[in-house]
């Protein structure tokens, strides 16, 4: 395999315990496809430099607080475990729970049955499906990024799962996968790829969550890959207890005619690190990313955007929406990218902060980087208090201060979370929502 | 003693002062209009009476039913029965009307909680009278409302929330005539011995729709002269210049 020529860097490449001993534990009576594939991953995350503070990505956020070298792989037992059933789960068609039980795959509504739609570990995969995962596991990225963690998390993923559509699968109900990491001092390594045929129409969940107290890392990797007229949302929620560390990294390519959802809610955990990238790629192909952050007790949560276009006429269209309070920091970053040629692109980057009281801080830094003519790309971002004309117009109407303030901040989000395929979580986001604001 | 009264009322926002000793008294069942060039403080004492945080009354008092209400909020204000319909309402993205509707009609209801039923029922029948699309109810608060949008909305609430005493605040502003009609339609039917109706305005033509009982005239501040319906034809003959005559004469 040929090595890339990077400049040497004076941080070593390797973070923390993420070695070559690592890496031989994980490839350990693997399928050879995985064990290429991680190799492969290793290969180019040992030669990225290592993040630090003169990145400009992580200015507002140095990696040396995820404290990488404390942290050991997540012990997930090889057993199935029992599918333990909550309430919440009729929303779903299928079901997976990661934990330190096992993991647990549940088809509720037998929508696996017949083979049409593919639901199951990496390993299984890689046995069942190998050449569809050999074209597509490590490939969502677009051309060109560099990105250390999700090399990382290509190397060393201690748990993954292959979602696969065949053409015209059409999923009412969708697919949650549950993470939760009991183990303390531990990293969850979650992989997911997901490949939607043409025509295909299906939502995913993933949701983290952990007790409070108990310090865990999460450097989560997911790709998305969507062929014509394949239409797929997937909804990430970073709800972590108190001590939780995350750092994730979605990327999502997209052909003619689809459009891809990308919903990033992040409102748990200490501190978070994710970045969501989408490449329309073909004419006609379209990104919505969504997301919603809430830092308040001193958490710190970044998030990165990139809405790449790789082709003319291709749209893109983003909206994150944050609040901060109680020394809660936000960093919000954002770059369109359009390339040469690609005229008739239209995309649109908004960050909106509603910044609560004078301890919190909010960054935002959107950017366009544009090489054609003839497109149309816009960017913007806000920040402020509640809206003081706004809530005297709803106590003159009767409501009560403190409800008038909750239903703007609630409305503030709805504009995200309202275009959440699953109410479940809605009704958990606002229910977040409302704690924190403490009403 | 009139339901409404407002005493020697003085109000400012910073350092300037606006109202300056605003008399007047409004009773249930009756309909006063309020005219006044611009700049002479009409919004400003709409805004004062509901409880605007921007303004602060130096002097006088103003009494809702024998009891003063300038230490309430405004939302204890609206309880107590008082209703402003904006001259330029806010929008508020993500906050739909449905519940926008069902949070101030629960506000008022004695246990805290309208049934949702007869709530529904009743806002449909007002969105129907005032022609409203159904649709409405699922829009954002007057998120991308054009001008007569906005005020029947306004309207709609009046309907819903049944004040005591209502203040519209040049509700005729931009609106076209149609627009003007569906306003007026809702304010006749609000009419009667349980509604005292305080209509500001600028210019006449909304008191075409809606007669006025009694016109008060306030110009730098105060109210320079009140009088009966015909005091509306002399104004739209005469011209403002001619209320400054009247005044220099009786000065």
């Amino acid at each position: 395999m040929p090595t890339l020529n990077l400049p040497l860097t004076e941080t070593p490449s390797l973070l923390g315990g993420f070695d070559e001993n690592l890496l031989e534990q994980s490839r350990k009576g693997e399928h050879a496809l995985l064990q290429a594939k991680r190799t492969a991953a290793f290969e180019s995350y040992s030669q990225i430099p290592n993040p630090d503070r003169f990145h400009e990505e992580y200015r507002r956020m140095d990696p040396a607080l995820f404290q990488i070298a404390k942290f050991s792989p997540m012990q997930i037992p090889e057993a199935a475990a029992t599918y333990k059933a909550l309430a919440e789960d009729t929303n779903y068609d299928v079901v997976i729970s990661v934990s330190s039980e096992g993991i647990a795959v549940e088809d509720c509504n037998g929508v696996l049955t017949d083979g049409n739609l593919v639901v199951m570990p990496l390993d299984q995969a890689a046995r069942e499906h190998s050449t569809l995962l050999e074209q597509s596991l490590g490939a969502g990225m677009v051309p060109g990024e560099q990105r250390k963690f999700l090399d990382l998390n290509g190397a060393f993923w201690n748990v993954g799962f292959f979602i696969y559509a065949k053409k015209g699968v059409d999923l009412k109900g969708g697919i949650l996968i549950r993470y939760h990491n009991d183990q303390a001092d531990t990293v969850l390594l979650p992989r997911l790829v997901v490949v939607a045929e043409s025509l295909t129409r299906f939502a995913i969940a993933e949701q983290f969550t952990s007790p409070d107290n108990v310090k865990t890392l999460c450097i989560s990797g997911r790709e998305l890959l969507l062929d014509a007229a394949a239409d797929v949302k997937l909804v990430s929620l970073q709800d972590w207890g108190n001590e939780g560390l995350h750092i994730g990294e979605d990327w999502a390519r997209v052909k003619r005619d689809a459009k891809v959802n990308l919903f990033s809610m992040t409102v748990g955990g200490k501190v978070s690190k994710m970045t969501v990238g989408c490449d329309v790629c073909e004419p006609n192909a379209n990104a919505y990313l969504g997301g919603m952050f809430f830092a308040d007790r001193d958490q710190h949560f970044d998030q990165k955007t990139l809405q790449f276009h790789s082709s003319a006429d291709t749209y893109s269209n983003m909206l994150y929406k944050g609040a901060v309070k109680d020394n809660g920091y936000s960093v919000y970053q954002g770059i369109i990218r359009a390339l040469k040629n690609c005229v008739g692109v239209d995309s649109y980057q908004t960050n909106n902060n509603l910044v609560l009281d004078p301890t919190a801080r909010a960054d935002s830094l959107p950017g366009l980087i544009i090489d054609a003519d003839e497109l149309a790309c816009s960017h913007g971002a806000t920040f402020g208090n509640i809206d003081q004309e706004q809530l005297y117009y709803l106590r003159s109407r009767g409501i009560p201060e403190g409800e008038a303030r909750r239903m703007l901040v609630m409305g503030f989000f709805d504009e995200v979370i309202d275009r959440i395929p699953f109410e479940n979580m809605q009704d958990h986001l606002h229910a977040v929502i409302e704690r924190k604001f403490g009403v | 003693m009139s339901y409404l009264q407002i005493k020697n009322l003085h109000a400012r926002t910073g350092d300037i002062e606006i109202l300056k000793g605003v008399n007047l008294e409004i009773n249930k069942g009756e309909v006063h209009a309020l005219m006044g060039p611009n700049g002479s403080g009409k919004s400003t004492l709409s805004s004062v009476i509901m409880g605007h945080p921007d303004y602060e009354v130096t002097e006088g008092d103003i009494l809702l039913n024998g009891e003063s209400i300038l230490e309430m909020d405004p939302d204890e204000r609206a309880l107590a029965g008082l209703f402003l319909c904006f001259q330029y309402p806010v929008a508020i993205p993500g906050v739909s009307i449905s519940n926008f509707m069902k949070k101030a009609v629960d506000a008022r209801h004695p246990e805290g909680k309208a049934p949702a039923g007869p709530f529904l029922k009743e806002m449909r029948e007002n969105m129907e009278y005032l022609d409203m699309d159904k649709a409405f109810a699922n829009r954002g608060l007057n998120e991308g409302f054009s001008g007569g949008e906005k005020k029947r909305m306004e309207i709609l609430q009046m309907m819903m929330f049944k004040p005591s005493i209502a203040i519209m605040d040049e509700t005729d502003s931009g609106l076209d005539i149609d627009a003007l009609q569906v306003v007026a339609k809702g304010v006749n039917k609000m009419r009667g011995p349980d509604l005292g109706l305080l209509v500001i305005t600028h210019y006449e033509r909304i008191l075409t729709y809606i007669n006025p009982q009694f016109l008060h005239i306030l110009m730098e501040g105060k109210i320079v002269m009140s009088g009966g319906p015909e005091l509306v034809k002399t104004l739209e003959e005469k011209g403002y210049d001619w209320v400054r005559e009247q005044i220099a004469v009786t000065a």
